[in-house]
Parts: C-alpha cells; structure tokens; sequence
C-alpha cells in the first residue's frame, strides 16, 4: 500500500499569504495574541524576508530585530479555508482522503500508476493540486502514514515561498520507496519528531540522537526503562505502522472566510472582502470541475450575533462578477443591523455539466453557458426576474409566473425536426402588470363607450364585446369579481378591460397586438 | 482579367507586381454553408426573408400596437422552441402572457429587465451564451435617446447622479454581438431603432379588427384582427409585397 502525506507547515502563515499573495516577498510575521501573554502578540509564523524573525518571538522583540516588519493577525477563518482547500487538492488526486488535523491530509495513492504516473508522478501532481488552490504543502510518499508524514516534514526543508495567482507556491515532496525506507528512517534526527520533553531529555541523556540509533536497541528493554511511548517511537525506528487509513466522505461545501479588523457597516468595503473570498472559492471549485449550485452569505456582526442568508442560485455557475452581484442584491435588500466583524462564505457544490455538442449543426448553447447566462442576467436584473414563464394554476386574467430555467438536454427529446414545425399564429394579448386603472364612461345598458386612460390607452369605443364575468378565488385573501370587455378604440387600439365588481372601478388588463 | 494559370510567373516578386496590378486576384475563400434560418411560423414572410430569420443578424419588427408584434416574435419562438433551439425573451415590460401556449416554455428564458438600459445589457448576454433566439421586445419602451434641447435654451442643472444612457449605438454592437455569437436578434418596437445595423426590417400596419354578432348584442366576440406585412428592407433581398395576415384570437 501507498501512503501520502500533504502537509502544510505553517498554516498560519500560508492562510495569510493566501488571502495576500503579494506580500510573499515581504518580511511578514503572522502574530496572535495570547492571554497568557497579557495581551502581547507572538509570532506564529514569518516569511523568509524576515530575517531574524522565529516562531515563538514576542512581536517586540520581532520588530527590534526587524524594523521593517509587517504584522497580520492570525485569522481562524482563514486558516479553516486554507485546511479545507489543502484537503480538496488531495482529494482532486485520490477518492479516499482522510484529515487528520487542520492542514495535515493522508490519502490512498495506491493504483494511481496508470492515472498519473509513477510515485514521483503523484507526488509532483499532488504539490501542483495544492498550489492551484493557493496553499504551498510538503508532500510526502511512503508504504504506511507514519512514515509518509516523516518524509513530508523531511519535504519542508525544501519548501519555497512564491507568489501565484491563486495564493501562495513553493511546495516539495519526497518519496521514500520501500527499499530505501530503513535508510531513511536511520537518519531522522530525534528533535524533528516532536516527542515528549522528557522522553527526548531522557534519550538525549542515553546517548540517543538519530532514529536509526533507535531502532538498533531492542524495543522490550527500551519500553521497560522509558515507558509505553519510546515503545512505540522503537516501533517507528523501525518503519512497523499498522495504522490503517480511515477515509471520510468529502463535505460537499466549499467555505472561505475573513474576518475583519474593524466593523463594516458599508457595502463597498464587503465587496472587496466578497470579491477576495470569490476568487478563492472558483479557484477551488475550477480545480474540481464544479459548479456552485447555492451560495451560503454568513455574516458575524459587531454584537457576537450571525446573520446568515442563502442565495439559491438559478443555475449552477463559478462566475465571480455574477455571484459578486447576487451577494449585493442580497445584502442590499436586506442589510445587517449591525457593522460586520466576519464574513464567511460556503458554496454548495455541483458537477459541471459537460455535453456533446452538435457536430454539424449551429454550436448551440452549452449547459455551462446557459447557466452562466442566467446567473449573469440574475445579478443583473434580479433573481425574481428570470426564469422560464409559466402560467399560474390560478383564476387570475393573464397572470405569469418565473420558474428556475432548467432546459431540457440537447437530445433528451429525440432528433429535432428537419424543417420547420407548423405554428399557429394568433392575435396576442400583451399584459399589463401591474392593470392600469381608467376612468370608463357608458350608456345606459352599460356598455362602455369612451375610455380616459393614461397615454394612448383611452379613445371612443368603437366596437365593444362583453361582458363576461368571472367570480374566483373567493376561498382566498384575493378574490376575483369582475366584467372583463373587449374594446376597439377609436385609433384602431384592441384591449381588454374590466369592471370590478365590488368598487365599479375600471381597469385595463391587456392590449391586443 | 486574370491570366491562365500555365502562365503564372514563378518569381515571387513579379507575383506580387500581378496582384497589385489587379492582373491576378485572390481566390474567394469556400464559406461553409449557412446555418439553417429560424423560421417565423408565417411561410409568406419566410419566403420574403430569403427563409426565415438569419442566424447572426439582427432582425426588426415595427409597428403600432395592435398591429400583430407581439403575434410575430410569439410566432418566430414558438417555431425556435418547438424545434428544440433554446431561446430568449427579453421583455422590460413585463408583458408576455404564458397562458396561450403554442411553444415549448421550457425552452424559453424569460428575462424582465427594469429599463431599457439592462434590457440591451441582457441582449448582449443572451447573445454570448449562444441562445439560437433572443427576441427584445420594446414595444412599451424606447431606447432612442431624448431630443436634444435647441440652442439658447437655458436649463436648471442639477447635480444629481445621471440615469444610465444605452450609449451612441446599442445596435451597432448587438448586430456585433449576434454576428460573433450566431445567434437570431429579434427587435419588436413601435418606431425603426436600428436602422441600418438591421439585416431585415419587417412593417406591420392594422388594417380591421374582426368581430363577430351584433354590437352590444349577446353572442358578440373579437375574432381577431387583419393586418398587413411587408419586408420593408432587406440586406440580400428586394423589399417584399405586402402581406395580409390574419390573426385570430383565442377566446381567454
């Protein structure tokens, strides 16, 4: 079996280049505040540029040693975003996946000969997964997890850190093939392992420095003189790791988040967060081949509270200008009663939709485009005004409603027609939406003979047909009474009008065209 | 006149000399078949339209209410939808009527734009996405720009944030758009818009209504309504006779 690790070291420091690929060449320090520090900041992580600069250094004593330094807070939401997109890039390379910590991923690499190529092969592709998605991870590959996660921290030595466009490169990768497993393990310093204190204190003390000096001793007498964990630390000298893979299934979420250093109570300053988070989250879902069906908006306010708000999507798409509209639209008709401190960001993922186009025929429309299209249109227009028109199942005089456009797929119905399909052409009613009220004068028998209405809807009724009543949806909060007309003005114009039964008022529902 | 190919000159240079001459030309180049014309539902128009509304141009419908628009782009996408093609309606006045059905609404995107200015916009998008029809109905609105004021008229500026313009010429790039893309542009309006970017326009006029029963008696319907078109301008083909249609009314 062929275990690889993907591991990304220093997450915090790759969650923040991530968000901010231009200051890769900068001298950065990601700090975070401790309490037990009383409110001093400590470096989590810095960039090579940083010269003098260790993890572990109080910001103070970071900047008497680099003046020049640039600081960013440690943010969970990005380091969980940063943890997700690491485990995607190694699900994008083998089905069975398993987190086993935030930016630390083992997956099956077996079989994956004849997809990718030869162990380097999977290696190399799994480091190149990882950098589409922005985050720079150490790889490493070996028969069982504990020795593939020792080569990927052997991997980091070689790490790089270089700006890409979709956040931060620079990854490595070793491969330790069975054969070359003893040696390997043989000349692992102890202190790269991150054993106990006093276990490292006490081998350091027996002379112990290397993990091939290790697995030289027998395992019984070095677990009865220092306890159960150099047991297994013997057993790891060794390259013995029953430990079995435990893959999990894949969330089909995508989440980006950020949180701010002050409180937005403005539109424009989300944007640039949204549009930041967007571009993140296509880049995920491009490397996947998906498509985001709904898109979930949370929003931390200033008062600890979260304002959450989905937007389902009329079509699935990965457009960012168009998803950046919709979160505007959303936000806009209905803004947060407080600054937001956070935001959050989770598209529900959908496979693209790939189809065979017509070979001979005109190149048509491809389920992609289409679904970009409506999206585009919906952030242009609104959602509620796009769509495939239906008639209601209703009583109500030329009433229309927008569903999801969901077109059937070329072919579904059979081969089209070879010529044109016979149509019937007919009179048309073009409905007016909202019915304009008008002011109706007729004679005695009540029979409509001048209408006053707005611009050209009012002239003398020169022919007139009606009435016919109708008296619906009475079971309802909306019923309907009314004396619906055909009427020919005086200028040619063919509409149709109504009288309200309950209030004698008139209205114009439709004109003839 | 060109000269035979056996006497072709093998230097390059007097080659070149030929064809700026004007002694040799430059071979057409063998176009591909055109695509099939949308058909209009109406096979008199078709035939006057060289067959049907070509795909990539922009086609125009003019008329005043009443005269049968609105019949015709129902008419040119019925016939689009029920072959299968996937179309647009772009209707900023929210006035399409679903009930008489006759087409196939799943394939219809139904677009209601607020103004003018996004109804273009959704054109051009309808157009990238390759919809084989995208008809824009302006029936109720106009994108023509207002009427310039005349010289020594004094005006009160305010300073306020100016309403979106549709710009110089929205049709120069729609027909750009319909050509790039393939697809059939189909313009409804009362007044011509867009003049010569348009391949074809198409004139209606109203002629009668047609009743049927005596007035204020019972018994007494609209049956629909007589109209004349006509292929007033047509980029390939001579103007067309006009053409008597008769639109009957479905009883709603």
């Amino acid at each position: 079996m062929k275990i690889a690790c993907l591991e990304v070291p220093g997450l915090s420091l790759v969650a923040a280049l991530r968000a901010e690929p231009q200051l890769c060449g900068e001298p950065l320090a990601v700090v975070q505040a401790g309490r037990d520090l009383g409110g001093r900041a400590r470096v989590l992580g810095a960039t090579s540029a940083a010269q003098g600069v260790e993890v572990g250094q109080l910001l103070a004593e970071a900047r008497a040693i680099c003046p020049r330094l640039l600081t960013r807070e440690a943010s969970a939401e990005r380091e969980r975003a940063a943890a997700q997109a690491a485990r995607e890039a190694a699900a994008a390379i083998s089905p069975r996946v398993e987190e086993a910590g935030p930016g630390l991923v083992y997956l099956d690499a077996s079989g994956l000969e004849a997809l990718i190529g030869d162990d380097r092969a999977v290696a190399r592709a799994l480091v190149a997964a990882a950098e589409r998605v922005g985050v720079r991870a150490a790889v490493g590959l070996a028969s069982s997890k504990s020795v593939a996660r020792l080569a990927a921290r052997a991997a980091a030595a070689d790490l790089t850190l270089e700006a890409t466009s979709s956040g931060v490169g620079g990854g490595a990768f070793r491969v330790v093939p069975p054969e070359e497993q003893r040696e390997f393990l043989a000349g692992l310093p102890l202190y790269a392992l991150e054993l106990p204190d006093e276990l490292q204190e006490s081998l350091r003390r027996f002379g112990l420095h290397s993990l091939g000096e290790v697995a030289a001793l027998p395992p019984g007498p070095l677990a009865a003189r220092l306890g159960p964990e150099a047991a297994l630390l013997s057993r790891l000298a060794r390259g013995e790791d029953a430990s079995a893979l435990t893959p999990r299934p894949q969330p089909d979420r995508f989440e980006e988040g950020e949180e701010l250093e002050w409180d937005a109570s403005s539109i424009e300053p989300l944007l640039f967060v949204w549009k930041a988070l967007l571009d993140r989250l296509a880049q995920r879902l491009l490397a996947r081949g998906l498509m985001a069906r709904e898109l979930l908006l949370e929003l931390r306010l200033a008062d600890g509270s979260w304002d959450e708000r989905s937007l389902d999507l009329a079509a699935p798409t990965r457009e960012v200008a168009s998803l950046l509209q919709l979160l505007r639209l959303a936000v806009e008709s209905r803004p947060p009663p407080a600054g937001v401190r956070a935001v959050r960001l989770s598209a529900v993922a959908t496979r693209e939709v790939l189809e065979q186009m017509a070979l001979f025929g005109p190149r048509g429309a491809s389920p992609t485009q289409l679904a970009t299209a409506v999206a585009r249109l919906s952030a242009l227009v609104g959602p509620d005004r796009v769509g495939r028109p239906e008639a209601p199942d209703r009583w109500a005089p030329f009433a229309a409603e927008c569903r999801k456009f969901a077109p059937p797929r070329a072919g579904a119905g059979g081969l089209p027609a070879a010529g044109p399909v016979p149509v019937e052409v007919s009179l048309a009613a073009r409905a007016l939406r909202p019915p304009r009220t008008a002011d109706v004068r007729c004679d005695d028998a009540g029979n409509p003979l001048l209408v006053i209405g707005e611009g050209a809807l009012g002239g003398r009724v020169v022919a007139s047909a009606g009435p016919w009543r109708t008296v619906a949806e009475w079971w309802t909060e909306e019923p309907l009474a009314l004396d619906a007309y055909d009427l020919e003005l005086a200028g040619g114009l063919l509409i149709r009008a109504a009288r309200e039964l309950a209030t004698g008022t008139w209205r114009i529902e439709a004109v003839y065209d | 006149m060109s000269l035979p190919a056996r006497r072709l000159p093998r230097d390059l240079h007097a080659l070149e000399e030929l064809l700026r001459d004007g002694h040799l030309r430059r071979a057409p180049a063998i176009s591909p078949r055109a695509p099939r014309a949308i058909s209009t539902g109406i096979p008199a128009l078709d035939a006057a339209l060289g067959g049907g509304l070509a795909r990539g141009q922009l086609h125009e419908i003019v008329g005043p209410a009443g005269a049968g628009g609105t019949a015709l782009v129902r008419a040119a996408l019925a016939s689009a939808t029920l072959l299968g093609e996937i179309c647009a309606l772009i209707d900023p006045g929210d006035v399409f009527d679903p009930a008489p059905c006759g087409m196939d609404l799943e394939k219809l995107l139904w677009v209601r734009p607020r103004d003018p200015v996004q109804a273009l916009r959704a054109a051009e998008i309808a157009l990238e996405a390759r919809f084989a029809l995208v008809a824009l109905d302006l029936g109720d609105v106009s994108v023509l720009p207002p009427p310039r004021q005349p010289r020594g008229v004094i005006q009160v500026v305010r300073f306020e944030k100016k309403p979106p313009s549709p710009g110089a010429s929205p049709w120069a790039r729609l027909s750009r758009r319909a050509e790039k893309h393939g697809g059939a542009l189909l313009l409804l309006a009362r007044a011509a818009q867009a003049g010569t970017f348009a391949a074809a326009t198409i004139e209606l006029e109203r002629v009668r209504a047609q009743w049927e029963g005596q007035q204020g008696g019972p018994g007494r319907f609209l049956r629909g309504a007589h109209v004349v078109s006509a292929v007033t301008r047509h980029k390939r083909m001579p103007p067309s006779a006009p053409l008597p249609l008769h639109l009957p009314l479905e009883p709603k």
